[in-house]
């Protein structure tokens, strides 16, 4: 471990997430290797067989609506499927063989559930890909659980699903606290706050926090407000809209990208968020922050998710709908992530392994240092800044250069 | 600094009809969790087995969103109101001699009366 300059941690004061919804890393960014190898992303020659055991190859065919109609499984006997292809033997090996074949099952269409494999050329993806290539791309961000949304998104803010891997209601269990509660009862002191895009959308998966603290949460306006007027907290996380609706001035449309909502209502999303951190020049130099998706919504990437630390928890056999109990000791399939600073390296590829569990983590080192207690899941879960008040190894330090970028893109948002 | 233009969607994304997905009910669902808890008078009438589509999944959220920041505005409200302006030591000293209080009904308002302090949507 050495010491090295890092003033670009010495002068972070707000980290930021926006987690956006249903899309994994290969569909979104794989189309990135093509360019740079050292991205581990899609080529045509991955394939998976149809329900007929044909090879269906990944293509770069993703459109923005439409295709992906109805909504692919990701509940987590169909995760399942997809990630062993099938196999339900005890000595299976994972091998991300069974998304077609899991896709099908929603149609009963062979043709329809090629689509599954379908991914973005970079071009159609503008911002997403952008960011990625300009500050740092990591290659192995997982989805905490092999599972859909709320259980996935629960990782985020508890560090652990409390034993669920479903879309019920998650009871927080305590001493496990949220980031944000722990946060606001620090002492010192720090702020949080949690932005839903408007009370129509409103918050998707803490119910239990709008309900008992409905003080921590905003609006994505409060958001753009408390960026330009300089009053960010020091942990924001963001929330996309999740439906089309109507609102007192016209019409919302969904930016959250889950399918089948408008992937570019998503892109302008992300470069609203970045731009309003960015427009802040004193924000811009003292926000990190960082862009993700809550799990894979279904769709092909060619990456083993890996084994990990067992929660303390287990869901029994019928809770996941395999026959089998789930120890919460396998990560789910790869999203996309993205860290955004004018501190980071254009260019950096990072190649640790982290989940939503980390991000609990990461906020509550860099903010509070030690702090007990917390889910195993979430003790073992890397971090992806270091705090300032220690020595920092320079390997892991992604906010590594000694003066900040001027040549950051800038979008028409 | 490249400045990058990012296309916009067309119009016709724009499909409030669309049926609610599961992810979408199941916000509906926790919500409701959430709208048992509220008092009677924060309640909406929307019954939420027939919700169908994203319009009406939105318009039940976002009732239930502002009903709940409601309901914790009244009672921080009601809590400022009923705090007594009085020193500690005289606190102290009247407790001496106070008799116990008799018990107040709160007088529920009305459906009618609420819907007015409630924000306008």
């Amino acid at each position: 471990m050495a010491n090295g300059s890092a003033p670009g941690l010495d002068g972070l004061r707000h980290i930021v997430v926006l987690m956006m919804e249903n899309r994994s890393f290969d569909h979104m960014l794989g189309s990135l290797s093509a360019d740079d190898p050292r991205i581990d992303g899609i080529t045509s020659a991955l394939s998976n067989p149809d329900t007929t055991g044909a090879k269906v190859n990944a293509q770069p065919l993703a459109e923005f609506q439409g295709q992906l109609d109805p909504d692919p499984d990701h509940h987590f006997p169909a995760v399942d499927l997809q990630i062993f292809g099938g196999d339900t033997s005890d000595n299976r090996t994972a091998n991300m063989s069974g998304f077609v074949k899991s896709y099908f099952n929603q149609r009963r269409d062979v043709q329809h559930s090629q689509k599954i494999m379908y991914y973005f050329p970079k071009e159609k993806l503008p911002v997403l890909t952008t960011l990625a290539t300009e500050f740092a791309v990591f290659n192995r961000w997982f989805a905490s659980i092999p599972g859909p949304t709320i259980c996935n998104r629960a990782f985020a803010h508890y560090g652990t699903s409390f034993g669920r891997v479903d879309m019920n209601l998650v009871y927080i269990n305590e001493p496990f606290k949220s980031i944000y509660s722990r946060l606001i009862n620090a002492s010192p002191k720090h702020t949080s706050k949690l932005y839903y895009y408007d009370v129509a959308s409103s918050t998707m998966e803490i119910v239990n926090l709008l309900q008992n603290q409905p003080e921590l949460f905003g609006t994505f306006d409060q958001f753009l407000g408390d960026c330009s007027k300089g009053q960010l907290p020091d942990y924001s996380f963001i929330e996309p809209n999740y439906s089309d609706h109507d609102t007192d001035s016209g019409e919302e449309l969904a930016n959250d990208q889950h399918p089948d909502h408008n992937v570019q209502a998503g892109e302008m999303y992300i470069a609203q968020v970045y731009m309003a951190i960015k427009r802040n020049p004193a924000l811009w130099a003292s926000t990190a922050l960082l862009v993700v998706y809550d799990e894979h919504g279904g769709i092909y990437d060619h990456v083993v998710p890996p084994a990990c630390q067992a929660d303390q928890f287990t869901a029994t056999a019928n809770d996941t709908g395999t026959g089998r109990e789930f120890k919460f000791d396998r990560l789910g399939v790869r999203v996309p992530a993205v860290l955004i600073s004018p501190w980071i390296q254009k260019g950096t590829v990072v190649d640790r392994t982290f989940d939503h569990a980390s991000i609990p983590a990461t906020v509550t080192k860099f903010f509070m240092g030690d702090y007990a207690p917390r889910s195993p899941r979430e003790k073992n879960a890397d971090v992806f800044l270091e705090p300032n008040t220690q020595l920092v190894d320079s390997n892991r330090n992604l906010l590594s250069l000694t003066s900040m970028r001027n040549d950051c893109p800038e979008f028409d948002v | 600094m490249t400045t990058i233009h990012v296309p916009r969607p067309p119009k016709s994304s724009m499909n409030p009809n669309r049926p609610a997905s599961s992810l979408l009910l199941t916000q509906v669902e926790q919500m409701h969790a959430a709208e048992k808890r509220l008092p009677l008078r924060y309640r909406t009438d929307i019954y939420i087995n027939a919700i169908r589509t994203e319009r009406e999944a939105a318009r039940y959220i976002r009732e239930v969103t502002e009903a709940i920041h409601q309901a914790h505005a009244d009672a921080a409200r009601s809590r400022l109101q009923r705090t007594p302006k009085r020193t500690r030591t005289l606190q102290i000293a009247a407790a001496a001699d106070e008799k116990p209080a008799p018990v107040r009904t709160i007088k529920r308002a009305s459906k009618k009366e609420n819907s007015k302090t409630r924000p306008k949507k």
